[in-house]
């Protein structure tokens, strides 16, 4: 494979890696807890602006960009900090917006905290302004001593173990008894009281493993692109993940990456091949035109996604599906 | 101190394009209980159908007419086309509000396709300042005001005083309820969507008479201090909105006395978060925690 190839194929592959680790925290979120988390771009910018600034060091004397700097630390503690402060910023947040309201209500909200973030950041100078930051280092670049190449199949490995890691962690969550009560309340909140489950306290923490799994994934992607600004994380980018979500099957981690695969790299890679026509942000605005469609056509036809959630608990039959006078009961209590 | 009583002055042009936004954002879900994220996509439209109607030589008055109008089909339309046709599919507020942020990215990224990322300004200059005390209105600014509180009036009459305006006070109170009384409640949502969608494009157009320049995001930034309006006054009651919007726009242009006007929508958020830490359902009235979803 030429060195060009090699270069587009790695450089894609950790996209991927980090479209499927955000994609799984969007899915906690969205796909088992219900939390229509309009945010999650924000928080994944927090993870990236957080691992750019302990990689980069405080700025030093003359700087062409102003940011708070801490650091330089070393490789796996960017990152890692990065995911706590993602937590603790979820947590904030968290606390304030999911409070007893509406699904859509709290969407709203958190639809307002994203424009607002961006807002925050563009005029600050807390982490580099409009500007944003660059010229991030890559972390471990001058002691492996790859060749360029090579160090871009080494993130790319890098960011595979990532994903496994988030992966097993989410399966986890969502195999285990907390998982089932987050499922519980997303079905019928009412009843999941009920039975005592703390309503409040599971979607919170639903919420923060979200964030911390989307603050990682910005963290590993600044330190791959080296720069981030404003303008990559804008609203509708959150919309891209609901998009990969909903296509792959919400709630059905599996189809998620699947999902993730699909949707980002497709329709964002796929763009970067077509003609300039009409104006330079004509396929630009288009490509995001052809997501709102495809998020639409796959509410509309097959609102469970490629692979649907598969039914779970005693009372389904062989092939996963619920027996017939569940669903009838469920029927009727609706 | 005069220039507190001048900043009031531009908070009172601030709080009536809100107003004329947040009304219109609140009527909507208060009739059709949906939360359209895609609002501010239509204000952005309309603001940009207005603009190739004063470049093609219209007056003041035509342009204004122009947006509101186009306000008014393209959201009965958005609502025809798409949003109720889900509900009717039984899609619920959990996948509904998913639909609306579809949408709302299509027009934003529609527009930009076809206009591009330039920034663009409506033809029409301040006319001479009126100084009220301490407070300065350009003829363009006291334009924006009246307009905003013939709208709230009219609206107010509408909503009070017709038998149109009861019926879609019953079909925002219970819309099955309302039409096992005999209420065309198909009728009073078209309605609603086409009054709601008229002062969405006569704020969309004051928002960029009262700019300097605009572009395809203009209106969905505008969006934070909408919402923030709308629940400060309960989200779904109009009198609310009014309230909310006094309120946001009044403080966001105060607080340019202590802080920078690049964060006046900071305010308006830092609002938004005050009323959800202290009374998430606004001022007024509860929000309709388990009501169906209209067509």
């Amino acid at each position: 494979m030429s060195i060009g190839a090699q270069f587009y194929l790695t450089t894609i592959l950790v996209y991927i890696g980090i479209d499927i680790i955000a994609c799984l925290g969007l899915n906690l979120q969205f796909g088992v807890a219900g939390i229509i988390n309009f945010a999650f771009i924000a928080f994944q910018a927090i993870g990236a602006y957080t691992a750019a600034v302990l990689a980069l060091g405080p700025p030093f004397p003359g700087d062409f960009q102003h940011y708070v700097g801490f650091g330089p630390l070393p490789f796996p503690l960017p990152i890692l900090i990065a995911g706590v402060v993602g937590g603790i910023a979820s947590l904030v947040i968290g606390v304030i917006c999911l409070r007893r309201l509406r699904s859509d209500y709290q969407a709203m909200v958190f639809l307002v905290v994203s424009l607002m973030a961006t807002t925050v950041a563009t005029n600050t100078n807390l982490v580099g302004g409009a500007a944003g930051l660059s010229t991030v280092p890559k972390p471990l670049y001058s002691n492996l001593g790859l060749t360029l190449v090579g160090y871009q199949w080494f993130y790319a490995a890098l960011t595979g173990v990532f994903a496994i890691v988030v992966w097993l962690a989410v399966r986890r969550i969502t195999n285990s008894p907390l998982g089932r009560a987050l499922r519980a309340l997303r079905d019928n909140e009412h009843t999941a009281q009920s039975i005592g489950k703390n309503v409040q306290g599971l979607r919170l923490s639903a919420f923060i493993a979200g964030g911390v799994i989307a603050a990682i994934s910005g963290a590993l992607l600044v330190l791959f692109i080296s720069a981030w600004a404003p303008p990559g994380w804008l609203y509708p980018e959150t919309f891209v993940y609901f998009t990969a979500v909903i296509v792959g099957g919400s709630g059905n981690n599996l189809g998620v990456a699947v999902g993730a695969m699909l949707v980002p790299v497709l329709f964002l890679e796929g763009a970067r091949f077509l003609p300039t026509v009409v104006n330079p942000t004509f396929i630009d605005g288009m490509q995001w035109v052809a997501i709102g469609a495809l998020s639409l056509a796959f509410l509309w036809f097959r609102p469970v996604g490629i692979f649907p959630e598969r039914a779970r608990g005693p009372l389904t039959d062989k092939r996963g599906g619920q027996i017939e006078w569940v669903r009838a009961m469920l029927v009727r209590a609706r | 101190m005069s220039q507190f009583v001048a900043s009031i002055g531009f908070g009172i042009v601030t709080a009536s394009i809100l107003a004329l936004a947040a009304v219109g954002f609140t009527l909507q879900f208060g009739v059709t209980n949906v939360l359209n994220l895609a609002y501010g996509g239509v204000m952005t439209a309309s603001a940009f159908i207005a603009y190739a109607v004063a470049q093609a030589g219209a007056g003041l008055a035509l342009t204004l007419a122009v947006g509101a109008v186009f306000g008014g089909v393209a959201s009965v339309a958005l609502n025809r086309v798409v949003l109720s046709p889900f509900i009717r599919r039984g899609i619920g507020v959990f996948g509904m509000i998913v639909v609306a942020i579809s949408v709302s990215v299509m027009i934003d990224n529609g527009l930009l396709s076809f206009i591009g990322p330039s920034f663009f300004s409506l033809p029409f200059n301040q006319g001479r300042s009126f100084h009220l005390g301490a407070m300065i209105f350009t003829a363009l600014e006291l334009v924006i005001i009246g307009l905003s509180v013939i709208a709230m009036l009219a609206l107010h009459s509408a909503l009070r005083y017709t038998r149109i305006g009861k019926a879609m006070r019953a079909t925002a109170a219970d819309a099955v309820l309302a039409r096992g009384c005999g209420v065309a409640t198909g009728r009073v949502i078209d309605l609603a969507w086409l009054i709601s969608g008229a002062l969405c494009g006569l704020a969309g157009v004051t928002l960029v008479l009262n700019l300097a320049t605009f572009d395809t995001t203009t209106g969905t930034g505008f969006l934070v201090p909408i919402i923030a309006a709308a629940v400060l006054g309960g989200v779904g009651q109009p009198y609310g909105a009014m309230l909310g919007a006094l309120v946001v726009g009044l403080a966001s242009q105060i607080s340019t006395l202590v802080i920078q006007p690049e964060y006046n929508t900071a305010v308006a958020f830092v609002i938004l978060i005050i009323v959800l830490l202290v009374r998430p359902t606004g001022i007024r009235s509860e929000i309709g925690a388990s009501r169906e979803l209209a067509t």
